[in-house]
């Protein structure tokens, strides 16, 4: 936990910030990797609706965005592929047993106190065995209850509007029960119509217009409904128990692709994603602690296409899923802990054509994971953390695959007890099973795919600083991955389905750079800034006889970065005023395997801008907010032929008691 | 340095983020998305006339259908040469191309997930487009493109396609009949139109059929009952029905299943009288006889990722590789021996080829691609002058238009069919063209056909009813024969008593020249207007009676049918005898239109008027 300079302004977000130190008291930061975190006030500072939009300010990562409120966006970590990443809410994975994508567009941030992105993993041996299993690990940790003494009811009250015909409330209630026990429940709507102009222009060579055309995007409409309730108990200093009950609902246009004489799709969604976790965490005789997760999912999809001009289709599926994780960590010397935890999992689909009486399908899953790990803290100098996954997956219809194990070697240095500069390093393998989309899609899928094996090898250096007047940190890392049997998924033409491919061997090597830096000003003015750069030559190696051989993978841009400045100012009573200006940067990259001018993609970039201020008067506070995104008005796309909005704004009143 | 300058040190600090920002400003920046151009590359020395037109699908969605051409005169391949050419076309040429064919001086190629036929000159720029919704394949007839569709009328519970009738004229939808479930490839036979009903969506019951439609009313007449998920149908020389099914080949002859051959074919093309299959599974092209359904020869594709694309040309065999189907495809081109002579890198999943020689006309109905055939090809005009066999060589029926006959006139004349056209009496003519200009070479050029002979035992006297030949270069490059004429020069060409000014109207109320064994009106049934006029050179009458006989004195040269077809010289044409219309010689290198007309004016009693008859032409160039 980063202990705040006096002069911390957001002292009012401080009231929201859970005290783990209760719960972990006994944890020193055992962070052998850093995490990137945003958090807190700095989270609400940023031109972001959602937790992908947040996720651009990372470094390492490529975002895939089609666009718009309703449309789908995604995220790669180090180039690995989306389905590489782990999401978890609230520390349990959100799982997508279908085509093994988290849609990060759906989560708000309203209610998210903290994210956090993890390359390798979470560098703390206490935690369930799937999470030792993933490439690169995002996790989302909602608002947790904190109550002053006498406190017991806080309400709040957001809303927002915005350009496509954003209309966006939000209200939570959290109640303190007893002393330990406190509830939350949250709820919000999302509208939007989706339409927005979008530009499509080509010039000759000599500059003078081949064509210019300005349509409007259709078909891009959403409406969604999510509601949460948590109900936290605290109890001892060491022990905990939190359910978490979360339920979106959503009905809304896909777009599609913008191509030749089609300038509007009739594709539709309709989902529901439902889930109840139960979280359980104890510690006894200060040198065992046990975690007990236990988590029902149950989501359902419903596509549609009537558009006159193609062949319906109406396709159900609902996907069921039950997890349970049981974790154990035994702290054998101060210097030494060991691990071992072990998970179970059920995935079930059944899909449905509506349109054909025989139509219906049915496949499913047992996976188990046994994970052992061990960590070594000798004094601040030296940490090293080992850890050996295995995994099984047993999928219908296919033969029980061996057991595969996959280990993972974490180092931290610290040379200098005051100086906080560290090294720190990785070796880590992980698979990415193929998902029932992977396997099962008849016209699409394919039944022989091999898991996905990534092999990561890391290396960062990391520096943090704070004095009186700034606070600095900053880390750089280099890597090499190297993908095998890697699986890629191309947009074929419906944003839900995807065509799969083998793509065989793919090499990376990265560099992350990420800097964090606050400046605290005379007149309560403080200046934050925040810079990301990443490099990325993620090459094709699998056949020198492929004409794409040595050319950069699909969307994978070698350049991309952000910049993010904000500027805020307190009153002396205490109300708070800032301006944030960020910069997104994705350079050029192509759209198909082969690196050719026909499928070569220009960079983007987009400035956005947000302005708010913040007054509170006893126990009442107010916000207001104004962001600006692509302020320039910038026409691009992220994936090809799905065009980006140009300017838009949104606007945001927020009420707290 | 701190010591020295220790003023820079705060402002270093707080200057880093823009010093950055101002760094990241210096990336490459976006610029306005320049047109995609088009990529020459050289892949041979060998030359060919004309070129081949490639046009690769291009994934779902990617918006990347893409035309490439092979200019076979300079062994270029010219990807993406419809983006060149057409630089201004919103969204370039749009999501999957599924079918380009040439008709006329046209090229049509369906762009299946763009919903439309883009119609283009055979230089491959923009003329039109139609939109027809999840458009499939084309074929013509009669001045209609005929369209498959898998979506016909809209809430359709039965979900059938449909085929769409353009009038290649207006480049209008004129009429529209349901087929069966997911209608693919098409073809004209006769006048029928056969259609596979593919059900490529009902994935688990597919469709088995082939859809019989009668083009004159546009209606379904039948189903056949072939294999399932039939996807392909071509015509073969014997106008027989090869269809690919899933369960085999099928053959059909007279709308009958002939045979069924244990093939899966993936894709056909016809060249002669062998079908090419190109079998994906087996990695193989086998040639078959479309007489007794045995294999000639089998090109093993076994270096092949997918191969795909097909066609069959008098000079090569082109087979394409589809690769992965998301990256660059590769066209391969072999000579029948199956040697390999060259390869071309183009766009991603390369389906559909079109041979064309040129940009003028040389499209017959039927046969999806020109083949540089050194026989007639195709027949523009057919007007007649009143005689007893006008209506009947070829025949009339009810309903047929001028089109119709020229279409008449090619199935009894083209691709060395052997048939016989009439041109009546004085002054009726015809007008054809071979799939390429002719040239003129040293020594004669052309051979034109009919049905003369000489009287037993003599070569001066015989049957002659002499034609003059007419030729033209398609100046105007339209594809039609409406440019200037210049007469080939025969030997009575100064003979004084020749004239060359001679014109006759013919009417429909004059029509009373009936003999008693041919009791048809002689009067053109297909024309509308009730009289007609012809213009041109009439030669003195030629007729002398040898022992009774009515013969005819066998000229010079310079005359269609006037001397035995074996006699290749006394029958053939050199177009260094032009003239125009002075009678000043004219320079020629090479011409696109031939038309011929009935020189004599007389008529014989029993056997009726002097009638020129043609069964056939030859470019003698070609070998």
């Amino acid at each position: 936990m980063s202990v705040l300079a006096q002069n911390e302004p957001d002292t009012l977000y401080n009231d929201f910030r859970i005290e783990e130190v209760e719960v972990t008291a006994r944890a020193l930061t055992k962070d052998v990797i850093v995490p990137q975190t945003l958090k807190g006030a700095e989270l609400k500072r940023l031109c972001a609706l959602t937790v992908a939009d947040a996720l651009r300010y990372f470094s390492g990562i490529q975002l895939k965005d089609y666009g718009g409120v309703g449309g789908i966006k995604t995220i790669n970590v180090r180039s690995m592929g989306s389905q590489h990443t782990a999401v978890y809410y609230n520390g349990v994975q959100l799982g997508n047993a279908q085509n093994g994508q988290v849609d990060l567009g759906r989560f708000s941030l309203d209610n998210m106190e903290q994210i956090d992105l993890y390359k390798g993993q979470k560098s703390d041996i206490f935690q369930s065995a799937r999470e030792f299993g993933a490439a690169g690990n995002v996790y989302l940790t909602t608002r947790k209850p904190y109550f002053k003494t006498g406190e017991r009811v806080h309400v709040r009250a957001q809303m927002r509007f915005g350009s496509f015909a954003l209309a966006n409330p939000c209200v939570g209630v959290d109640v303190k029960l007893t002393e330990g026990l406190s509830l939350t429940m949250d709820a919000e709507y999302v509208y939007s119509n989706g339409k927005y102009p979008f530009r499509y222009k080509r010039v000759f060579p000599d500059g003078t217009t081949a064509y210019d055309t300005t349509a409007i995007r259709q078909n891009g409409d959403i409406n969604a409904v999510r509601a949460e309730l948590g109900l936290h108990h605290y109890y001892r200093t060491t022990g905990f128990w939190r359910v978490h009950a979360y339920n979106y609902w959503s009905d809304r246009g896909i777009p599609g692709a913008i191509v030749n004489n089609v300038w509007r799709n009739g594709e539709r969604l309709q989902d529901r994603n439902t889930f109840v976790q139960a979280q359980w965490q104890d510690e006894w005789w200060d040198r065992w602690s046990t975690r007990l997760l236990l988590k029902y999912a149950n989501d359902y999809t419903h596509y549609h296409n009537f558009d006159v001009k193609l062949l319906p289709s109406n396709n159900e599926y609902t996907q069921q899923e039950a997890y349970l994780s049981f974790a154990n960590k035994v702290q054998l010397f101060n210097w030494w802990d060991l691990s071992l935890a072990y998970d179970y999992q059920y995935n079930a689909l059944d899909r449905a054509n509506l349109l054909l009486d025989d139509g219906k399908e049915f496949f499913d899953r047992h996976s188990h994971w046994l994970s052992a790990a061990t960590a070594f803290n000798f004094k601040e100098y030296v940490r090293l953390q080992a850890s050996v996954l295995m995994t099984q997956i047993e999928n219908q219809k296919s033969p029980i695959t061996n057991p595969k194990f996959t280990p993972g070697v974490f180092a931290s240095f610290r040379p200098y007890p005051k100086i906080d500069l560290s090294l720190n390093a990785f070796y880590k393998q992980s698979y990415r099973y193929p998902t029932f989309n992977d396997l099962y899609y008849t016209d699409l899928g394919n039944a022989n795919l091999r898991p996905e094996l990534a092999r990561q090898h890391s290396i960062e250096l990391a520096y943090r600083k704070k004095a009186q007047a700034y606070e600095l940190s900053f880390s750089a890392s280099y890597y090499y991955n190297r993908v095998t049997d890697k699986i890629i998924a191309y947009p074929k033409g419906q944003q839900f389905r995807w065509t799969m491919l083998n793509l065989g061997t793919v090499k990376i090597h990265g560099v992350d750079a990420h800097g964090d830096m606050s400046f605290y000003l005379p007149l309560r003015f403080v200046l934050r800034t925040r810079l990301n750069y990443t490099y990325n030559k993620a090459i094709d190696v699998t056949n020198p006889t492929d004409t794409y051989y040595g050319h950069q993978i699909p969307y994978i841009p070698w350049h991309s970065g952000s910049v993010v400045a904000s500027l805020d100012w307190s009153s002396k009573r205490g109300d708070h005023y800032g301006l944030t200006y960020s910069f997104i940067y994705v350079g050029e990259r192509y759209g198909q395997q082969e690196n050719t001018i026909y499928n070569y993609v220009q960079p983007w970039y987009t400035h956005d801008m947000t302005i708010y201020g913040e007054w509170s008067i006893k126990r009442y506070w107010l916000k207001a907010n104004i962001e600006i995104n692509n302020l320039l008005g910038q026409d691009y796309e992220v994936i090809q032929n799905y065009p980006m909005p140009k300017q838009n704004v949104r606007c945001t009143l927020a009420f707290r008691y | 340095m701190h010591a020295r300058f220790p003023i820079l040190k705060p402002f270093t600090i707080y200057h880093l983020p823009f010093t950055i920002l101002v760094c990241v400003l210096l990336w490459s920046c976006r610029h306005d998305e320049v047109i995609y151009p088009t990529i020459p590359t050289e892949v041979t020395t060998e030359v060919q006339k004309g070129g081949l037109y490639v046009l690769c699908e291009g994934n779902m969605g990617s918006n990347k259908a893409r035309l490439d051409y092979m200019n076979l005169e300079t062994g270029t391949y010219y990807a993406n040469w419809y983006g060149a050419q057409n630089p201004t076309q919103v969204k370039e040429l749009g999501d999957v191309g599924n079918d380009i064919q040439q008709y006329g001086s046209r090229l049509y190629a369906v762009i299946n997930c763009s919903h439309r036929v883009e119609i283009m000159d055979l230089q491959a720029r923009h003329i039109g487009s139609v939109d027809i919704p999840n458009c499939r394949y084309v074929a013509f007839y009669g001045g209609k493109a005929y369209v498959s569709a898998y979506v016909g009328s809209i809430a359709d519970p039965d979900m059938l396609g449909s085929v769409f009738e353009i009038d290649t004229a207006s480049l209008k939808i004129t009429r529209e009949v349901k087929v069966g479930h997911q209608p693919d490839e098409l073809c004209v036979v006769g006048d029928e139109l056969f259609v596979v009903n593919s059900g490529g969506y009902i994935t688990n019951r597919h469709d088995s059929t082939v859809s019989v439609i009668d083009l004159a009313s546009l209606t379904e007449k039948q189903k056949i009952i072939v294999g399932k998920n039939p996807q392909r149908i071509r015509v073969d020389d014997r106008q027989q029905l090869w269809v690919a099914t899933d369960n085999g080949l099928y053959v059909l002859a007279n709308k009958q299943v002939k045979t069924v051959l244990p093939i899966h074919a993936n894709n056909l093309s016809v060249l002669g009288s062998t079908v090419y299959v190109l079998d994906h599974a087996n990695k193989q092209v086998r040639g078959i006889s479309t007489a007794d359904y045995q294999y000639s020869k089998v090109y093993p594709l076994s270096s092949y990722e997918n191969p795909y694309g097909m066609l069959a040309t008098d000079e090569a065999l082109y087979i394409t590789d589809a690769k992965n189907y998301v990256s660059s495809g590769v066209l391969h081109c072999y000579g029948y021996d199956g040697t390999e002579r060259w390869t071309a890198m183009t766009g991603d999943i390369p389906g559909h080829l079109c041979r064309v020689t040129g940009t003028y006309e040389q499209k017959q109905d039927t046969t999806p691609v020109a083949h540089n055939s050194a026989y007639l090809y195709k027949v523009y005009e057919y007007l007649p002058a009143m005689g007893q066999f006008v209506n009947v060589l070829p025949a009339y029926e009810e309903g047929d238009d001028a089109a119709a006959m020229c279409r008449k006139c090619e199935k009894a004349l083209a691709n060395n069919a052997g048939g016989m056209v009439t041109l009546g009496g004085w002054g009726g003519y015809i007008t054809f063209g071979f799939d390429h200009p002719v040239e003129n070479k040293e020594g004669r050029d052309t051979q034109i056909l009919g049905n003369a002979f000489y009287m037993t035992g003599s070569t001066e006297y015989g049957s002659s009813e002499p034609g003059i030949v007419l030729v033209s270069v398609d100046a105007n490059k339209n594809g039609q024969p409406d440019d200037t004429w210049y007469e080939l020069k025969g030997s009575l060409y100064d003979d004084p008593k020749t004239d060359h000014a001679f014109s006759r109207t013919y009417t429909r109320a004059g029509d009373t020249l009936q003999n008693e064994f041919h009791s048809q009106p002689y009067y053109p049934q297909w024309l509308t207007a009730d009289a007609y006029t012809l213009k041109g050179a009439k030669i003195t009458p030629q007729t002398v009676t040898i022992s009774g006989q009515n013969v005819q004195r066998i000229l010079e040269y310079g005359y269609v049918d006037n001397k035995p077809n074996k006699d290749v010289e006394g029958t053939s044409f050199d177009i260094s005898w032009a003239v125009d219309a002075d009678g000043n010689a004219v320079t020629l290198s090479a011409i696109d239109f031939v038309r011929v007309y009935n020189a004599s004016d007389e008529v014989l009693g029993a056997t009726g008027e002097l009638s020129t008859e043609i069964t056939g032409a030859i470019d003698l160039h070609v070998q």
